[in-house]
């Protein structure tokens, strides 16, 4: 019963691989890329493999993020080897479940996995580590420290980098520098408009850009947009916004847990600060904007109705599509920070002049080869060409794609200017702002621990519920702590710490 | 007589055995599931004794969200019933047009209900949908469809009236073109109008399929799942989160098998209680007013 | 007074139906929309509103990366939905026509007991069950087939079929099989010339039922299967990525549904005819 996808690979296949046996050496444009880049994964190593008669089954996302790509290169792949490459979609809300229960029941079911990377600490027992040779590739050496520590399961790597994803500001940086919204905020609130630093900044600047139309097109603008819609990924939104209150560059040792005592820190008041600007943002939204998915902030941000907003690089790859109206009229810059940061150790807020920041390094895609693949060789092969030099290159200049800067090379911006045609001024905000985030002391990673899912869903659910008014933030956090015990007891103390220590070694720089 | 117990037996042993093989394992497993920590650290039929129910108990949520599905299921299912009612009875006679109307009348029930569902959404979607750009015709502000607990839940209902009202009607449909026709011309003959003639011979009559509509429906409504995922996710806040999102999010979406198990034979077992309930209730008040 | 009638029953009928096609107009027009004709407020007239643009279509029907395979899903989709309809609508009928007719007694277990728990099959949140199913059709060899499916379905569309024909058989008088068999017909023979052709509009709608939720149903298709069997609703919802192309998506609705309005047509007019055979 083999249809759709393999009979027309496989007729692909049938027409390709005899001119393809001719094409040896030549050039690989046909592909769709500008050039091969040699390496160990170029289009022309792959090309002188020959997997013919073996499968390679692959899950990944939903089409067009990350598994447009994922196909693409499958396609690729498999007219170079001559393997059999069957690719499944899956949305991300069932992604979870299709990979583990064959992992869990004792099905050898895929071989090459794409996945939320934050689910490392349910699914590392079940991931091939990368070979040496393939951790060695000149991608892999290229690929920034903070990508390289995703993909560490303590010293093993178990998932192969192939995309990077952070939270940071995006912002309007024709409003920011037109003189009469200026005069407009003076007049508000007494200060000169600027890039926000601290939350209390962005709230403020959001409240007075909210319900009018500041640009012009006859609709009324907003000052923010933020993903809020409760099991689509709102925990994230929370996390970035909370981090630098709660994320304290003094104190180490945990930031959701205390690693010691393996308290809950999560209705500590740094996050409950958090919490509480995050309600108070709410009064400003746009309408509907308590319940916007990820979708919705892309378009909202991305399609000019907002000043402002902060999540992954999708609403700004928006912003910056060839027919936007928008485009080089936006800018980035690092999450706000804060100027009192709660201590946990101290029991005290401790004030900093100049704001403090804790970059979230949120989930992201990544991949792994599943362990009991019986294909690893050909699985890893697959991966190092999905993500080598020529390809990254390609898929970068493919908003839809969502594959995002990972590699030092991807900095360049020379890339976004020359191939893209962006504004050099946006350019430099942008390779700043990402860059700068490998360089922080102060990061905040996911809680990679087992059961990550239950700990988020917990969260999401209770500043939902602060949000819509039903508890306080207080409230809502303490029931969220309390939730958050009993999973741990459920889990086992033992088995979160151990994988906490991981994670808190990452962002303490041990 | 012994003829008869093997005719009897024919007609249903076949469906039943079948039913029973494939069904037997996963329910049985279900239950012993729930007696265990199955999660995505420890997979495993690991046995904790009565551990999940006794949280059950003491899960606020899911007893708010069993009230909640009440609420939902049994409005949207009443409207389903009127409305599909309604319908048939517009196009059961010969009318112009009849054929395409009734398949028209069909249609919503045929789509895919995640796939619709991402389309309501986009719908009322406060700032880019075209429902707010509608009332907006009128001089009213922007309704808050999916931000405002009573409008989310009325978008909820409303979905799953669009989709699936065209049940009631196929029904109930089918149930009057196979009705008898003889107690309707009597009725005709009598003299009786066309309302006193539907509450003496059609509604009686149509009765038992009636009952049958509506208990099918109150287990399907009770499933609502998807749509709530996509609209609304149960939010804001938990206002619209029904019993079977709740145990979906459990279960998978936080991998708690075992407790999504034991969640779901409560579930289960409330179910049967009330659907007997009402349907006894049900066959009682409309059945029995035919005699 | 009659007039007033009709204008008030034409008036129903076309709020009603406005209110069908509404989502389908939204959705055909969004279908042409590229981000631009979305992200500035809603947009209803191509040319006028937005630029129109075909790539969602062409991202279904295209043959390159990132458009779907509709035509495989669709072969596995019609195979497992009219298989699993058709064992269930079988055995459905004759376990319906068993229970509407005949009494049984196993201790306290009455005739409507069973009829209830054919139908409290479905009351189960699928949810928890795909772990055992998983498990069953592994043990089976039969995850990731269309065979795996077809059995899953059947535990699904059964529980349907019976409790639809029940009611149907229920309104057909008992005389008229008293009359057949004391004619000298079997039970058997009884159901099959007499019954069964006046319960054609039960089987119809039975029928249907099972064709749509067999059709739709995309949890099982989901969780059951790896990488080579894949059903249409499945194919459709692997658009459904975490930032939702509201374009493709339309188009992808509007696509699924076709082939059901064509069933829909077929069911309609077998409804009359039953209807025909019903009144004799």
């Amino acid at each position: 019963m083999k249809f759709g996808r393999l009979a027309c690979l496989a007729s692909l296949l049938a027409m390709t691989t005899s001119s393809s046996a001719l094409a040896q050496g030549a050039d690989y444009s046909r592909f769709g890329i500008d050039q091969d880049v040699p390496g160990a994964c170029s289009y022309e190593a792959i090309d002188a493999k020959d997997y013919s008669g073996r499968q390679l089954n692959i899950i990944t996302h939903a089409v067009p993020v990350i598994g447009e790509p994922t196909d693409l290169h499958a396609t690729q792949f498999a007219e170079l080897t001559g393997a059999k490459v069957n690719v499944v979609h899956v949305p991300f809300g069932d992604l979870f479940q299709r990979i583990l229960i064959p992992f869990q029941t004792g099905q050898n079911a895929y071989d090459v996995l794409f996945y939320g990377s934050l689910w490392i600490g349910d699914l590392n027992p079940f991931l091939a580590p990368v070979p040496e040779a393939y951790q060695n590739v000149s991608g892999m050496q290229d690929v920034t420290r903070n990508y390289i520590d995703v993909a560490k399961w303590g010293d093993t790597m178990v998932q192969y980098p192939v995309d990077g994803d952070r939270h940071y500001l995006k912002y309007r940086s024709d409003i920011f520098s037109n003189a009469e919204a200026q005069a407009r905020y003076k007049d508000a609130t007494g200060k000169d408009l600027s890039v926000p630093e601290t939350w209390e900044d962005y709230n403020e600047i959001a409240r007075v850009f909210s319900g009018w139309d500041w640009d012009g097109d006859g609709n009324a603008n907003y000052g923010s947009a933020e993903v809020t819609k409760r099991d689509d990924l709102m925990f994230s939104a929370f996390i970035s916004r909370a981090a630098p209150y709660a994320r304290n560059p003094n104190v180490k040792g945990g930031f959701f847990f205390d690693l010691e005592t393996m308290e809950p820190q999560v209705n500590n008041p740094g996050f409950v600060k958090g919490l509480e600007l995050f309600v108070d943002a709410s009064k400003d939204w746009a309408p509907g904007g308590a319940s916007w998915g990820l979708g919705d902030e892309i378009f909202a941000f991305g399609g000019g109705q907002t000043l402002m907003s902060y999540s992954w690089d999708d609403a700004f790859v928006q912003a910056q599509q060839e027919d936007s109206a928008i485009r080089n009229h936006v800018a980035a810059a690092p999450l706000p920070g804060a100027r009192d940061v709660w201590n946990r150790k101290t029991g005290k807020w401790d004030h900093f002049d100049e704001p403090s920041r804790a970059p979230y390094i949120t989930w992201g895609w990544t991949s792994a080869v599943s362990n009991r693949s019986t294909s690893q060789d050909m699985a890893f092969d697959y991966l190092c060409f999905f993500s080598n030099e020529a390809n990254t290159q390609h898929d970068l200049q493919v908003g839809r794609f969502g594959v995002n800067p990972y590699r030092k090379a991807h900095f360049d911006p020379s890339l976004w200017t020359d191939k893209m045609g962006w504004d050099a001024a946006l350019t430099d905000t942008y390779v700043k702002t990402l860059a700068g985030m490998d360089e922080s002391q102060n990061r905040v990673f996911d809680l990679r621990v087992p059961g990550v899912s239950q700990f988020m869903t917990s969260l999401a659910t209770g500043v939902a519920a602060a949000l819509a008014g039903q508890q306080t933030p207080q409230d809502a956090l303490d029931g969220v702590a309390a939730e958050w015990k009993s999973i741990v007891e459920r889990i086992g103390v033992d088995n979160v710490r151990d994988a906490y220590a991981r994670v808190v070694a990452l962002e303490d720089n041990l | 007589m012994y003829g008869l117990t093997r005719y009897k037996l024919f007609f249903l042993l076949p469906g039943l055995i079948v039913l029973l093989a494939i069904i037997l394992f996963p329910l049985v497993f279900t239950i012993r599931v729930s007696f265990s920590g199955w999660d995505a650290m420890t997979p495993g039929l690991g046995w904790i004794g009565g551990n999940n129910y006794g949280r059950l108990l003491a899960d606020g949520r899911f007893w708010q969200s069993l009230g909640r599905l009440g609420m939902i299921a049994s409005t949207a299912v009443a409207l389903e019933y009127a409305l599909g009612f309604a319908l048939a009875l517009l196009v059961w006679r010969q009318i112009r047009f009849r054929r395409v109307v009734r398949v028209l009348f069909l249609i919503p029930m045929m789509t895919t209900p995640v796939v619709m569902a991402v389309i309501w959404r986009t719908i009322f979607h406060e700032s880019l949908g075209p429902v707010n750009d509608f009332v907006a015709l009128f001089g009213i502000p922007p309704v808050q469809w999916l931000t405002s607990p009573e409008w989310a839940t009325f978008v909820v209902i409303l979905v799953d009236v669009w989709q699936w009202t065209p049940f009631m009607f196929l029904l109930l449909l089918a149930g009057l073109l196979s009705l008898p026709r003889e107690p309707l011309l009597a009725a005709a003959i009598d003299g009786a109008g066309p309302i006193r003639a539907f509450l003496n011979v059609t509604f009686p009559a149509m009765a038992p399929i009636s009952v049958g509509a509506i208990i099918i429906r109150l287990i399907e409504a009770s499933k609502i799942m998807e749509t709530v995922y996509v609209v609304t996710s149960g939010g804001p806040g938990t206002s619209t989160e029904t019993s079977s999102y709740y145990i979906f999010i459990r279960g998978l979406r936080d991998f708690q098998i075992g407790y999504a198990a034991a969640l779901s034979i409560t579930y289960l077992v409330i179910m049967i209680v009330l659907l007997t309930i009402i349907a006894k209730v049900l066959t009682k008040t409309l059945v029995k007013a035919e005699g | 007074m009659r007039a007033f009638y009709l204008l008030l029953k034409v008036a129903a009928i076309l709020v009603w139906s406005a209110f069908v096609i509404a989502p389908f107009l939204w959705a055909l027009t969004t279908s042409f929309k590229t981000a631009n004709g979305v992200t500035g407020g809603p947009t209803y007239i191509p040319w006028v509103d937005y630029q129109p643009s075909l790539a969602a279509w062409q991202g279904l029907f295209g043959s390159g990366a990132g458009s779907i395979d509709i035509v495989g899903p669709f072969i596995s989709s019609v195979m497992v939905t009219l298989s699993a309809s058709l064992v269930s609508l079988v055995l459905g009928t004759l376990a319906a026509y068993g229970l509407s007719r005949f009494s049984y007694k196993a201790g306290p277990v009455g005739n409507s007991d069973l009829t209830f728990f054919f139908v409290s099959q479905r009351i189960m949140p699928p949810v928890v069950l795909a772990i055992p199913f998983f498990l069953m059709l592994g043990w089976l060899g039969l995850l990731d087939t269309v065979l795996g499916l077809i059995i899953v379905y059947v535990a699904l569309l059964l529980p349907i079929a019976v409790w639809v024909m029940v009611d149907f058989f229920n309104t057909i008088p008992k005389e008229l099989d008293e009359t057949a068999m004391i004619d000298g017909c079997t039970p058997i023979e009884a159901f099959w010339r007499v019954i069964l052709p006046n319960a054609v509009p039960g089987l119809v709608v039975a029928g249907i039922f099972c064709i749509i939720f067999g059709w739709n149903d995309f949890f099982f298709a989901f969780t059951l299967t790896f990488t080579q069997t894949q059903l249409l609703p499945v194919a459709i919802v692997s658009l459904n990525s975490s930032v939702t192309p509201w374009w493709s998506l339309s188009a992808s609705a509007l696509i699924s549904v076709t082939p059901l309005i064509v069933v829909a047509f077929l069911v309609e007019r077998y409804l009359d005819k039953g209807s025909i055979g019903g009144r004799k």
